[in-house]
């Protein structure tokens, strides 16, 4: 068997203001293995979007990563110099942000901003780059793709931005992209354009990509597997079809209650988790999930429960109490 | 873009007859008038005078003349120098105070916006909080203040250069400085913060995020971004510098315009006052010209609309 692309393990990162210190990450683990989507989901604030903003080491000034590492290829990102890295980022791992309207730059051509990247890190003359942004523009499907380099950001569309900003990424042959969000600022009907267009892209060039998103629909059509993170933490994880087939975590569970199921003909209100997600100034000893979860116990409140198989969940321990659909099927 | 900078010079046009005819009214709503001085004139000789100048028309007709001199770029004779024009008064000054203004327009630009660059990359550290209490203390102290303490320090405690004149390169160094102090300090100020704001946009990820080298983020992409809003401010500041400034010119015994300007009004010297108003007018009005040309250049979003260009 192939060993992992990406393995990142223990993963901490806080970001420190005067109000003191602010947990986004703590202590965060997982696979990327070669050619396979990964999908990490959860609420905004749970560490998702750092979790990979850490692994590239583009975080803010303030942000700091305690402790973990992040192996790639075999070596440590987080013990590269920052030459090496620079090395990396745009080259053998790329990133496509959320929003396609402010990620590129205003005052430069789409092309320049495709073609500076190959120019970085690979030997090319600027005519060569060129065409190479070209076949990138056909790759991505932008129509008149010859034209459109010497357009501007603004005169895109959407979903056209986020191919430029696909097509950038996609640029060096990266062997892992990291797609934050990218369909969430966009129309409904240009998501599944996008996201089909990623999946395609991933088969046919046997790329690993790390799919963030706060929408589960999304990520069952096209991952192979799933992270499910909040507080800071990974609550569960696991393939695909099992995660959807039977989520072991609570608040997975509740995810999966939240989202709309248009086969069900029942005119049954969807139901959203009650409460808010933890303040990561002072996050709870035990499990985050514990003052939203609806099969509260006491020990949930007093220690973190481990991974139990993929679940962070204490009614996953041989001898919790059996709660009936949690973990315990339900009668057929 | 041909059509469109006829179309504003058009405007600019009109824009300056509304100054013409305001200054024109304005000035002649003032009590008193270019005779009426501490040294009392025999009414035979004030009236004179009046009617030479043609003081003693109506004022309708006063008007009609000075705008008739305006348009062949004639701006009068002076009240108060007999013999000398306000052309002849601004040809005279002129040369000194657009050389002193351009070179602090450079300064400007040049110390300026390093400062602000060099403050912003390094935020919070020490470069930044000096380059900061320098700049608080050039746009707070006035510019006499600035000036005296150049003069006293640098002329005559060091004497590495003159006290006045401008014989030699030596002589700009002072005045420049001087003139120029308040807007390095502004433009120092205004780029930091327009830096830091971009460093703040998605953008300056992206280019962090495909491995561009720290120089390359910085100039390619974050400061031509950031350089929109000083652009902004440098028209102004460019007429303001070049028109010179009455306080610099009387402290180093230059002989600019910009004195001219202040005693023209002491001295209720209607058409030097005039003169140089429109004059004044004219070239901010210009450099707004150019500033909105340089934002085409600068930032590809703004177009001439169809209707303008």
């Amino acid at each position: 068997m192939i060993g992992p692309i990406l393995s990142v393990r223990d993963l901490r990162t806080s970001f420190f203001s005067q109000r003191g210190e602010v947990q986004a990450v703590r202590g965060v683990s997982f696979d990327v293995a070669p050619a396979e989507m990964l999908g990490i989901v959860g609420e905004s604030g749970s560490g998702k979007s750092i979790t990979c903003m850490s692994i590239l080491r583009l975080l803010k000034a303030n942000g700091r990563i305690k402790s973990g590492e992040a192996l790639f290829d075999g070596r440590d990102l987080f013990k590269l110099d920052e030459d090496e890295m620079r090395d990396l980022r745009g080259n053998d791992i790329a990133v496509i942000f959320q929003d396609p309207m402010t990620s590129l730059n205003p005052t430069l051509t789409v092309g320049e901003q495709v073609i500076e990247t190959i120019l970085r890190h690979r030997r090319l003359t600027r005519a060569q780059a060129r065409q190479r942004a070209i076949e990138l523009f056909e790759l991505v499907r932008i129509p008149s793709a010859t034209a459109r380099l010497k357009s501007y950001p603004h005169e895109f569309s959407g979903g056209m931005r986020q191919r430029v900003m696909i097509a950038m990424a996609l640029s060096c042959d990266p062997k892992l992209l990291i797609a934050d969000e990218p369909t969430t600022a966009l129309d409904v009907t240009i998501q599944r354009q996008i996201l089909m267009l990623l999946k395609e892209l991933q088969t046919r060039l046997g790329m690993a990509v790390i799919l963030i998103t706060h929408d589960l629909g999304v990520i069952a059509e096209v991952t192979d597997h799933i992270v499910v993170m909040y507080g800071g933490m990974v609550m569960e994880q696991g393939n695909v079809r099992d995660l959807f087939a039977r989520p072991r975590h609570p608040y997975t569970q509740g995810l999966l209650a939240a989202v709309p199921d248009l086969r069900d003909d029942t005119h049954h209100r969807l139901t959203p988790i009650p409460g808010s997600p933890p303040d990561m100034a002072h996050p709870p000893e035990g499990c985050p999930f514990a003052p939203r979860c609806p099969h509260t116990m006491q020990q949930c409140v007093a220690a973190m429960p481990p991974l139990f198989d993929g679940a962070r969940c204490w009614l996953q321990h041989p001898e919790a109490p059996r709660v009936a659909g949690v973990n315990e099927l339900e009668p057929a | 873009m041909a059509t469109y900078v006829i179309q504003r010079l058009g405007l600019m046009l009109l824009t300056l007859f509304a100054i013409v005819t305001l200054t024109f009214f304005l000035m002649h709503a003032v009590p008193g008038g270019p005779f009426v001085s501490e040294r009392m004139l025999a009414p035979e000789i004030e009236a004179a005078l009046n009617a030479k100048f043609g003081l003693s028309d109506p004022i309708w007709l006063q008007y009609l003349h000075y705008l008739r001199g305006i348009a062949m770029f004639d701006l009068g004779p002076s009240f108060k120098y007999p013999g000398v024009s306000v052309n002849q008064m601004i040809a005279d000054g002129l040369p000194v105070t657009l050389r002193l203004g351009l070179l602090a327009v450079i300064c400007v630009i040049a110390l300026g916006v390093p400062m602000g660059i060099v403050a912003a990359l390094n935020r919070n550290k020490w470069p930044d909080t000096g380059v900061m209490l320098l700049a608080t203390m050039g746009v707070a102290i006035p510019s006499y203040v600035i000036a005296t303490v150049l003069l006293y320090v640098f002329a005559l405690k060091l004497g590495w250069v003159p006290t006045f004149g401008l014989d030699d390169w030596r002589g700009y160094i002072l005045p420049v400085l001087a003139l120029a102090g308040f807007w390095i300090s502004f433009v120092a100020r205004l780029s930091r913060s327009s830096l830091l704001e971009t460093f703040e946009q998605d953008y300056m990820t992206t280019a962090r995020a495909k491995g561009l080298r720290p120089g390359q983020v910085l100039f390619k992409h974050g400061l031509r971004n950031s350089l929109i809003p000083v652009v902004t401010v440098l028209g102004p500041v460019v007429a303001n510098l070049v028109t010179g400034s009455f306080v610099i010119e009387q402290i180093f015994a230059l002989p600019g315009i910009g004195r001219h300007f202040v005693l023209s009004i002491t001295n209720r010297d209607y058409t030097a006052i005039m003169g140089i108003t429109i004059f004044y007018a004219a070239l901010l009005m210009v450099m707004i010209l150019i500033v909105d040309l340089l934002y085409l250049w600068l930032d590809p979003r703004i177009k001439l609309s169809r209707q303008s260009a």
